[in-house]
């Protein structure tokens, strides 16, 4: 921190003040001149006392400042200038790359910018060798800068061994070598031995600097979704208190946060306790506000939905609720995939594993010997879970795949020939996952199978009836459970089925098979290895997979490196995560204080503030106030235009500060409004930038033209509106391009629009970022501006607008809006639950108002924009007559919902409507 | 009041750039102002002024005495003495048409007008010329430009005057005392100026017409501005003429010793005037054109008639 000179030499300037000083003391500011007929009657005068006039003090003062802010400027003062990194020898930048250094990438890309100015200014040769491509020599000079733009770090950490060989090297060709290493403060990839051949450079006469962040490393690994939540452990190198950890699904919607504190250890656990549906709508975690690779931890299939085939033994189709099929269904249709079973033929068991299922409930049904005894065993082995139900078909015939030997008969609990009441559960115990769950003492069991009192049975029981008699029972077999209700999945022996606790149990239950399910997966193994599918970049975004990547086998542990980056591999719907940090890694802060290396922080290498221009602005100031002073004082200027003048310099130094705007007359309208009251016409948001205006112009226009020649609305010429001045209530809709660059309209002009929005108006915001943006990744500056933007706007609950929206249908049915680009998402008000789910599905939902907003990301005007011949002004990705015919067809539909609201979703009832008055 | 700012332009050579309003130096666009201002002034003075209303050489009838005994026979008007007994003699008005001069100082120094003025010196000095000879022409005087035309009589006689003085050659124009001329025998001399000139030139001037039995009025046109002196603060004052500026320094320290110098140069004017026989007028431009206008009609009937 400081003040320092790049020409120090030049303060000797300043020596000259005194000089200045005498000189501006006795040169006084002109007289002012006055033609005056009777200067002959003055001449005849005594002469006068004749004092030597001097400029006046404060004047003199200013031309003081003027003259020593002029030397200071030439003596080029720099403020926090990184003197300890100043040299003049050949400059070796070394630039960790990997997800360690994605946090604080912009400053540690731009410290090295700054170095490698710094070397260009002394004209010293500059290199730049990335950690992550130590095996090729370093880049030197404009390649250097470069390599230096497009560097983006690795979502691995490289080893720094080959880049240790390549600073060797340097350091000995090069005598009197700088050598700076940008370090991301891991010891992971050698960091240690790097430090050391640094070492051994500076012994041989080289300049070692490291700079580092202050800034803790924060990584995670290990996640986890068992039985009761979903959690992963945080690491840490340096200092950090703790953190928040998200949970993002699979469009990088945040679900859930969960805080998660060190305090003092090197290692922390964050949970989330969430009901399993949305736990399995989670697809990864991420540590907040760190964006990096090694902060996201991926959940794959494994992790997320079960797939569960249900065989049941007896049931008849046309009495459901006596059949087990019903209630498992019931239960665990919520939380799972059930597979539909098509057994006109086969087996049933051996129908359902073909389906590959997670988890096979086999609810009072036997396993036929033979092949399909044969699969269920390996499908137990290999990691599923099987689960039974009693019921009259085991007691009477129980086969090998239970986790005890039953008794042959069934024990009947308070029927009509017992004198024993119905039984309760006994509280659940420690070991058993269903430990936590309340048994709630209405849930009786009034029949149902016994274990033989084997050795062991003890350890085999999860769940006891108040008796201690085993109701559910459970054996480990290979990687798989086989676990065994003892009464049937139906209300016939037990109300258990039909309670909130049956659903709860079935939840753990099923999560069991969460590690060890990866079937589809294995089936890939047996082809050769899972080809990368997503995987993240450095920041800790998926993204589609850099072509350096190659699959994995199934085995394949990390840690990841080039060829292997994290992210997801194999089939879409099976993927297999390769997580950022392997489960036992650890970091491991790098530790210089047995080493003599210079640290600095990173910010020591910015030469920060350059006060040149500061300086010179002030320097003129000063000129014109001098010369507005001389004007006045040799009465060549009035005040007024002495204050006019001034009012104009401050303008127009304050650049880019619009001119005084005329307030909105509220009363009368303007010729334009006039107009567009008679004409209703599309209009456009200004945004200042005259390409985007210019586009959006073109677009509307050629919307305008579609709209004139299809639809009985023909709109007149569109208009480019001011927000702050502009009457908006004369537009029905409003195409609002958003320029990042724009400045946020102040809170006068969002109540002007927020009113215009409840007044029926429409605004299509459009961040035409779709190519840009990542679901996961940083938003981009137009999705920040619109956040900050929205934030006075009370804009309702937006959603993805659903197929069935009336918006999709006013004039064109149409499936989604596609503009320049065809990915991205078009966001409107969200519709009200469907509550009427047992009626006939409606063909169409609407609210009884107009969206008012519509958030889309496509770029519309560009995909409408035509010159005045025609021809489309913008090419489209992926590109097409058809694209751009969608795009012209969505914008029709838009101005139509706008200006029809619900219409067209009773339009679509009619013929329902006709035949219910028929009737 | 502090006067930082003058006006003032070269009457000899048209519009000048820099000026804030260059119309003010076109001579085309001052003068039907001008004119019109100086026919509006003579209207207002015609009021004031009739006949002679006195017996003398006169065309109009004025009254019929009784003849005296020694007067000539043919002075008798027989057609009314041979009404009666008594023989009368028929008398005219007096009507001595007397020639009068007018000279407007056109040189530099009157093209000045500070912001405490209503108008121009030299257009306020034309104003008044014009206006006079418009009235004395409508009393039946003559009135020629001093050294530029002979007496006239003539109904139109602003605008010949304002041809005759537009038409004058520069070197004559920027003379700041009047022309010798020849005079006709008791001319009057009408002198319009600011007299801001040397004492003993104009002096010896008036002795001249005063010689040749010429004598009339002098009439000082001043600003304001050059009456209060009201400057302060380094000033650098620029002479209209040409000379070397002044360079005055404090400008405020001047006013007392300014003030007396031009009481001074006054009296020195009114002193040459009396000796010569002139009346000596003054008159400042923040007043109205007519007050002066009548006081110089006046003082003019006085000195010839009182």
């Amino acid at each position: 921190m400081g003040l320092s000179f790049a020409a120090p030499l030049a303060l000797l300037g300043l020596l000259a003040l005194p000089a200045i000083y005498w000189l501006l003391r006795v040169t006084p500011p002109a007289p002012r001149e006055i033609v005056f007929p009777p200067v002959r009657l003055l001449r005849d005068l005594a002469p006068q006392e004749r004092t030597r006039s001097k400029t006046p003090l404060a004047l003199l003062l200013l031309r003081l400042a003027l003259a020593g802010a002029a030397a200071l400027a030439m003596a080029g003062p720099v403020w926090n200038w990184a003197a300890p990194l100043q040299g003049s020898g050949p400059l070796l930048l070394i630039l960790d790359d990997g997800w360690a250094a994605a946090p604080e990438w912009d400053a540690r890309v731009e410290a090295a910018q700054e170095l490698l100015d710094e070397a260009s200014r002394v004209n010293a040769p500059a290199a730049l060798l990335l950690a992550s491509q130590g095996a090729t020599p370093p880049v030197i000079g404009v390649e250097a800068r470069e390599a230096l733009r497009a560097a983006r770090p690795k979502p691995w950490l490289p080893a720094r061994a080959s880049a240790a060989s390549q600073v060797a090297s340097f350091a000995k060709e090069h005598r009197g070598a700088r050598l700076v290493w940008i370090a991301d403060g891991l010891e992971q990839g050698g960091g240690e031995d790097f430090a050391n051949t640094l070492e051994e450079a500076k012994g041989q006469g080289a300049q070692v600097d490291i700079l580092m962040s202050a800034r803790a490393t924060l990584a995670l690994q290990g996640p986890k979704n068992d039985a009761r939540a979903l959690e992963a452990t945080a690491l840490h190198s340096g200092e950090s208190d703790g953190g928040v950890l998200e949970a993002l699904d699979a469009k990088g919607r945040a679900i859930a946060h969960a805080r998660f504190s060190f305090a003092g250890a090197d290692r922390a656990k964050a949970r989330f306790e969430l009901p399993v549906e949305l736990r399995n709508e989670v697809s990864q975690l991420r540590i907040a506000n760190e964006n990096s690779a090694g902060a996201v931890a991926l959940l794959d299939a494994r992790a997320r939905v079960r797939r569960v085939a249900i065989v049941a033994g007896a049931g008849d189709p046309t009495q459901p609720l006596l059949s087990p099929r019903y209630y498992l269904e019931k239960a665990l249709a919520p939380f799972t995939q059930l597979i539909k079973i098509d057994s006109r033929d086969a087996d049933p068991a051996l129908a359902a594993l073909a389906d590959r299922p997670n988890v096979l409930a086999l609810a009072d049904a036997n396993v036929a010997p033979g092949e399909a005894f044969d699969a269920v065993s390996r499908f137990v082995e290999e990691g599923g879970v099987l689960l039974r139900f009693a019921g009259s078909r085991l007691a009477n015939e129980p086969d090998e795949l239970l986790p005890v030997r039953l008794r042959r008969n069934t024990r009947v609990l308070g029927g009509a020939m017992s004198w024993e009441t119905p039984k309760h559960l006994g509280a659940f115990e420690e070991q058993s996952p269903f430990f936590g769950l309340a048994a709630p003492a209405e849930v009786t069991v009034s029949r149902q199978i016994l274990a033989e009192p084997d050795p062991g049975l003890n350890d085999k029981t999860w769940a006891r009836l108040a008796d201690g008699t085993p109701l559910v029972t459970f054996e480990k077999r290979g990687q798989g459970t086989i676990v065994l209700f003892h009464v049937g999945a139906d209300a016939v022996w037990s109300n258990l089925p039909i309670s909130g606790l049956f659903v709860e149990m079935l939840q753990r239950l099923v999560l069991l098979a969460g590690e060890s399910a990866a079937e589809p997966a294995r089936a890939a193994v047996d082809s050769g290895a899972l080809a990368p599918l997503r995987t993240l970049d450095g920041f800790g975004a998926l993204g589609t997979p850099p072509a350096a990547a190659k699959p994995i086998g199934a085995d394949f542990k990390g840690p990841p490196d080039a060829e292997h980056p994290p992210g997801y591999y194999g089939p879409a719907g099976a993927e297999t995560a390769l997580q950022p940090v392997g489960a036992n890694e650890e970091l491991r802060a790098l530790d210089f204080s047995a080493l003599r290396l210079a640290t600095h922080g990173l910010v020591a290498a910015r030469s920060a503030l350059d006060l040149r221009p500061l300086l010179l602005t002030l320097i003129f100031v000063g000129l014109i106030v001098d010369w507005l002073a001389l004007m006045f004082l040799s009465g060549r200027l009035r005040p007024a235009q002495g204050a006019a003048l001034s009012l104009l310099c401050a303008l127009a130094l304050a650049h880019g500060a619009p001119a005084a705007r005329a307030e909105p007359r509220s009363t009368d309208l303007s010729q334009r409004e006039r107009e567009a009251a008679l004409r209703t016409r599309l209009a456009y948001v200004l945004t200042g930038d005259a390409l985007i205006d210019e586009t959006s112009r073109a677009g509307l226009q050629a919307l305008s033209r579609v709209l004139d020649r299809r639809t009985s609305f023909s709109p007149g010429e569109p208009i480019g509106l001011d927000l702050s001045r502009d009457q908006l209530a004369l537009y029905p809709l409003l195409y609002w391009p958003i320029s990042a660059a724009a400045a946020q309209p102040d809170s006068k002009t969002k109540a002007r629009v927020a009113a215009y929005m409840k007044q029926g108006g429409l605004i299509v915001f459009d961040t035409r970022d779709a190519l840009t943006a990542r679901a996961n990744a940083q938003p981009t500056p137009e999705a920040l501006w619109l956040r900050d933007c929205a934030k006075g706007l009370d804009i309702p609950e937006l959603e993805v607008a659903p197929r069935d929206h009336v918006i999709t249908k006013t004039f064109y049915l149409i499936d989604g809006f596609v503009g320049r680009y065809a990915n991205g998402d078009t966001y409107v008000e969200a519709l009200p639950k469907d509550d009427d789910a047992g009626g006939a599905p409606r063909p169409v939902r609407a609210t009884d108002n107009v969206s008012p907003v519509v958030v889309t990301s496509n770029d519309l005007a560009s995909a409408w924009a035509e010159d005045k011949d025609g021809r489309p002004m913008r090419p489209l990705t992926p590109g097409g007559a058809r694209q751009r015919e969608m795009a012209l067809r969505g914008g029709v539909n838009l101005v139509m919902y706008t200006l029809t609201g619900n219409y067209k979703s009773d339009q679509v009832h009619v013929r329902d409507l006709l035949q219910r008055l028929g009737q | 009041m502090t006067i930082t700012q003058t006006h003032w332009f070269d009457p000899l050579k048209g519009p000048v750039e820099g000026l804030r309003d260059p119309a003010v130096a076109d001579v085309a666009s001052r003068l039907p102002r001008l004119l019109a201002k100086a026919r509006e002034v003579a209207a207002s003075l015609i009021h004031g002024v009739h006949g002679r209303r006195r017996a003398g050489v006169g065309e109009t009838f004025w009254q019929y005495r009784p003849f005296a005994a020694g007067e000539a026979a043919q002075r008798i008007d027989w057609r009314r003495s041979a009404r009666g007994d008594q023989l009368y003699v028929r008398e005219r008005e007096w009507e001595a048409a007397q020639n009068f001069f007018v000279w407007i100082d056109l040189s530099p120094s009157m093209a000045f007008k500070s912001a405490a003025a209503v108008d121009y010196k030299i257009d306020r000095a034309a104003v008044l010329g014009l206006a006079l000879a418009d009235a004395l022409v409508r009393c039946g005087e003559r009135v020629g430009a001093l050294g530029a035309s002979p007496a006239l009589c003539a109904r139109n006689i602003i605008e010949r005057l304002a041809e005759i003085l537009e038409a004058q050659r520069p070197d004559s124009r920027l003379r700041n005392i009047p022309p010798s001329a020849a005079l006709p025998s008791r001319a009057k001399l009408v002198l319009i100026s600011d007299f801001l000139c040397d004492v003993e030139a104009l002096e010896a001037r008036l002795q001249d017409y005063a010689a040749l039995g010429a004598h009339g009025a002098l009439l000082m046109v001043l600003d304001p501005a050059e009456e209060a002196f009201p400057f302060a603060g380094e000033t650098l004052f620029r002479d209209p003429d040409g000379g070397t500026p002044f360079h005055a320094g404090e400008a405020a320290s001047l006013q007392r010793a300014y003030a007396l110098r031009l009481d001074e140069h006054r009296e020195a004017m009114r002193a040459a005037a009396k000796k010569a026989g002139f009346l000596f007028l003054q008159h400042h431009t923040d007043r109205p054109a007519a007050e002066a206008a009548l006081a110089l009609l006046m003082g003019l009937e006085e000195a010839s008639w009182g």
